[in-house]
């Protein structure tokens, strides 16, 4: 992985326009599947609404566009996201499984149609920013934010906080009877996976320049992270990483010529994992590396 | 402070139906008290309201001379009070060490670093039997190791009172008889108090110094185990006639 | 319009109770399938898409009118219902009882994942654009209310339906049997209902209900490959509000949302539509957030 970031990061001196771009959306893909593990994969509670942090970090650049430093303005969306996840959080994280899954679809799609009404209200059907900073401006950005969004999650993942999470994962009674303060640990969760899509949204305002309510709001952007996610299992920084890649070359490969035929293929890939490999290509690693070591030990007696 | 645990006036009602009714008793630090009574007496609500797992409707309850009505489950942990459940609720997919770490982690113990907290557990895996099965999933664990591995964290979290809530229903005679030494050494290695629900008489009445029974939510006797077994109300209740 | 003409609008009132039992259909075949599963079925609206299509296709190219169709329709609906319930429902329901916490989200990811592609393999062969037809629109007056016939026929077969189901539910051996799995199905297997053809008929009766509703939308409006989704929110909010399995309470839940869609968009405006659909889903939801099955529970 380490080889991986090296290569990331001297992508743009040595690469084209086509492949710094290119490299600008893997990194943005595993930025927002890293953090959405830190709530989804730690806890438990499947969000299908991790676009709307992204959306609402989007949208604040787009309407604070020149009145402030950009910098400032992508920092403040992760504020803002942040912000937003602390005050849903409480009532939200309340309700449990499936309900929460559907909640936070819920709750995407209605800040969704809450600003397309307020910006049809106002007149605007679309956006466009001029003036934009560089494509590789933009893209040491989301190398930060991936950096970021890897380094928070192999922290969480192995801290005490995130034993807390696993524990209220598995059962949240008794992690709360051993002692663990759930609802605060649920709270902080969201709140630490709100922070950077929100920030990856802000930045890539400025790379498409073109903003339309429906795009940064679209759910497709949840369910790929779910995925990309899900492709990868396991509940460390190592899985996303493969399902990101994964997931992404497939999209690379489809997306210009047969876009429809990719939505059929990412649904197909939902549900196979979902029903045969709930732990992903990590889990398929871990079971294989496992059976060797038992036929090792078999063979190894007399 | 006299006693550990305090119980006064507890009560709890659920609309229209009464769990528990004025109930009063203390808790010596040391002891092990034994709760019986027939099912829906009221004793895994009685558990449940002094682990903070739900509120009381009337009552007070005193730990160490604390007022604990109203704490978080988490809170009442962290002050030294653990509980199992009658139905196990182990972690499934971590393993058994990662079970008790939470336990040493979060509760009483607060040994919040990894190495501190796993140091503790293994000491308490020893002492329960279950060293061997440290790193396996706790969800391949016998029935039996599941109510080892509850009890297990329990003590893993350092706490001072420990309720039991029927950790040997489904265990065979051997098996009793295995947990009740575990349950003795558990107790005198790390001085702690238990409160022991059981249906297994056998098991009451060798573990405990004291019992208490509850029917229909009420107290209706408490003393020694011989002075249970002569108690008129307790026999009437149990076998419907003198003995 | 002026707030009182708005409220007192028999116009209004009858868009109300068309658009609201048009939900309670959906809702009622949602009830059925996730009362008996007990795993959210986000795909129940592509169904109601694909209703709409069948609908829209016999009309176009046979000249049938929908009403014709819809009983067809409909059986079709059953069969594709009882059919995924042998091939991969049966199997799901077998999970271990330890693990079905976590299966129950990851089955809802499941059936996201049907509902991507359905929604996007009818992209790929009706082509995603608008589709609409005309009939039944000559326009009938009774006051100063105009009523086209399409949406009187949608109204009574939705009525007609709902209230024939309802009337199955609570009056017929097999009605009972249907309600006790949904209620509890391991005391169902117990007390010697034959728990697996009761789950069979739930889904062809749900999956069949979901396809008529679709084609009764056909006649009333214009849909894509992705108009199913609203209806699955819509079927959800129905539920949580009237409570799981109870089909009557449903019934109210749907007109009572049929009601604060219809006028909330009138008081306000066409674009609120979608918020006043989605802030009713989460408000259901954040006011029960232990979802349905606390709301009928008998446990001590």
């Amino acid at each position: 992985m380490a080889l991986g970031m090296v290569a990331m990061a001297v992508l743009p001196f040595v690469a084209n326009d086509y492949l710094v771009g290119t490299g600008l959306t893997l990194l943005m893909w595993l930025a927002l599947t890293q953090s959405w593990c830190v709530l989804s994969k730690m806890t438990g509670y499947v969000s299908l609404g991790h676009v709307v942090f992204y959306g609402l970090g989007a949208y604040l650049m787009v309407v604070s566009w020149q009145q402030l430093p950009f910098m400032l303005v992508v920092f403040g969306a992760g504020v803002i996201a942040a912000a937003f996840a602390a005050l849903v959080g409480l009532p939200v994280l309340r309700v449990r499984g499936p309900y929460f899954v559907i909640l936070t679809f819920g709750l995407a799609e209605l800040v969704k149609f809450i600003i397309m009404a307020a910006e049809s209200a106002s007149g605007t059907a679309s956006r466009i920013l001029f003036g934009t900073p560089d494509l590789v401006v933009i893209y040491f950005c989301m190398f930060a934010l991936a950096l970021l969004a890897t380094s928070l999650l192999t922290w969480v993942s192995r801290s005490r906080f995130g034993h807390g999470l696993r524990s209220l994962r598995e059962n949240e009674e008794a992690a709360e009877t051993l002692g663990v303060p759930v609802v605060r640990f649920k709270l902080i969760a969201f709140v630490l996976s709100a922070a950077i899509p929100g920030m990856v949204g802000a930045v890539m305002a400025l790379r498409s320049t073109y903003f339309v309510v429906g795009g940064v709001f679209d759910p497709m952007i949840s369910i790929t992270v779910i995925a990309m996610a899900i492709l990868g299992g396991g509940d460390s920084a190592k899985g996303p990483v493969l399902g990101v890649v994964f997931l992404f070359v497939l999209q690379e490969l489809l997306w210009a010529n047969a876009p429809l035929l990719y939505m059929i293929i990412l649904g197909a890939i939902l549900i196979t994992f979902v029903l045969l490999l709930p732990n992903g290509l990590v889990g398929l690693a871990d079971t294989r590396a496992r059976w060797r070591a038992q036929r090792a030990a078999a063979g190894a007696k007399p | 402070m006299s006693a550990l645990l305090s119980v006064r006036g507890l009560g709890k009602r659920y609309g229209g139906l009464t769990a528990l009714n004025d109930v009063s008793f203390d808790v010596a630090p040391g002891q092990i008290l034994g709760v019986m009574g027939a099912n829906g007496a009221g004793k895994t609500t009685l558990f449940s309201l002094i682990a903070g797992n739900s509120r009381p409707s009337a009552g007070e309850i005193l730990f160490e001379d604390l007022p604990v009505v109203g704490l978080r489950p988490d809170q009442i942990c962290r002050l030294g009070v653990a509980r199992t459940f009658q139905i196990v609720k182990p972690f499934p997919s971590l393993t058994v060490l990662e079970n008790l770490r939470t336990g040493a982690m979060f509760g009483h113990a607060q040994l919040r670093r990894k190495a501190d907290a796993d140091l503790a557990c293994l000491r308490v895996l020893e002492e329960v039997g279950l060293l061997q099965m440290a790193n396996r999933r706790a969800s391949t664990l016998t029935l039996s190791g599941q109510k080892r591995l509850e009890i297990a964290r329990c003590v893993a979290t350092g706490a001072r009172l420990v309720l039991l809530d029927e950790v040997m229903a489904g265990l065979t005679p051997g098996e009793v008889a295995q947990m009740i030494a575990t349950l003795r050494h558990l107790q005198a290695s790390r001085g702690l108090t238990l409160l022991v629900i059981e249906h297994v008489m056998r098991a009451l009445m060798e573990l405990c110094g004291r019992i208490l029974v509850l029917h229909h939510g009420e107290l209706i006797a408490e003393g020694s185990p011989t002075q249970i077994g002569e108690n008129e109300k307790v026999l009437s209740v149990y076998f419907g006639a003198h003995a | 319009m002026p707030v009182l003409d708005v409220l007192t609008s028999g116009q209004l009132l009858f868009a109300a109770l068309v658009t609201g039992s048009v939900y309670a259909l959906v809702a009622l075949g949602l009830n059925l399938v996730y009362g008996t599963m007990r795993m959210l079925n986000v795909a129940h609206g592509d169904l109601v898409m694909l209703g709409a299509y069948a609908a829209y296709w016999a009309f176009s190219i046979a000249g049938i009118s929908p009403l014709v169709a819809a009983p067809v329709v409909a059986c079709l609906g059953a069969l594709l219902g009882y059919a995924l319930y042998k091939g991969l429902f049966r199997h799901l329901l077998a999970v271990a009882p330890a693990d079905a916490g976590r299966m129950e989200s990851n089955s809802l990811l499941l059936f996201f994942g049907l509902s991507i592609i359905l929604q996007n393999a009818a992209a790929m062969l009706f082509t995603p654009n608008n589709r609409a037809y005309q009939y039944l629109d000559e326009v009938w007056r009774v006051g100063n209310v105009a009523m086209t016939g399409n949406r009187i026929a949608a109204l009574l077969v939705a009525g007609a339906t709902c209230i024939g189901v309802a009337l199955f539910l609570g009056r017929s051996t097999a009605g009972l049997a249907m309600r006790s799995v949904i209620e509890r199905r391991e005391a169902a297997y117990i007390v010697g209902v034959d728990v697996d053809r009761v789950q069979w008929s739930s889904f062809a009766l749900g999956f069949g209900s979901a396809a008529l509703a679709g084609v009764l939308m056909s006649m009333l409006e214009q849909f894509s490959p992705f108009s199913g989704f609203p209806f699955t929110i819509a079927g959800f909010i129905v539920i949580i509000l009237g409570g799981l399995g109870n089909v009557m309470a449903g019934l109210v839940a749907a007109l009572l949302l049929g009601v604060i869609e219809t006028y909330g968009v009138a008081l306000t405006s066409a674009n609120l539509r979608s918020v006043l659909l989605y802030g009713c889903f989460v408000g259901a939801l954040l006011l029960f957030p232990n979802g349905l099955l606390a709301r009928r529970s008998t446990r001590s």
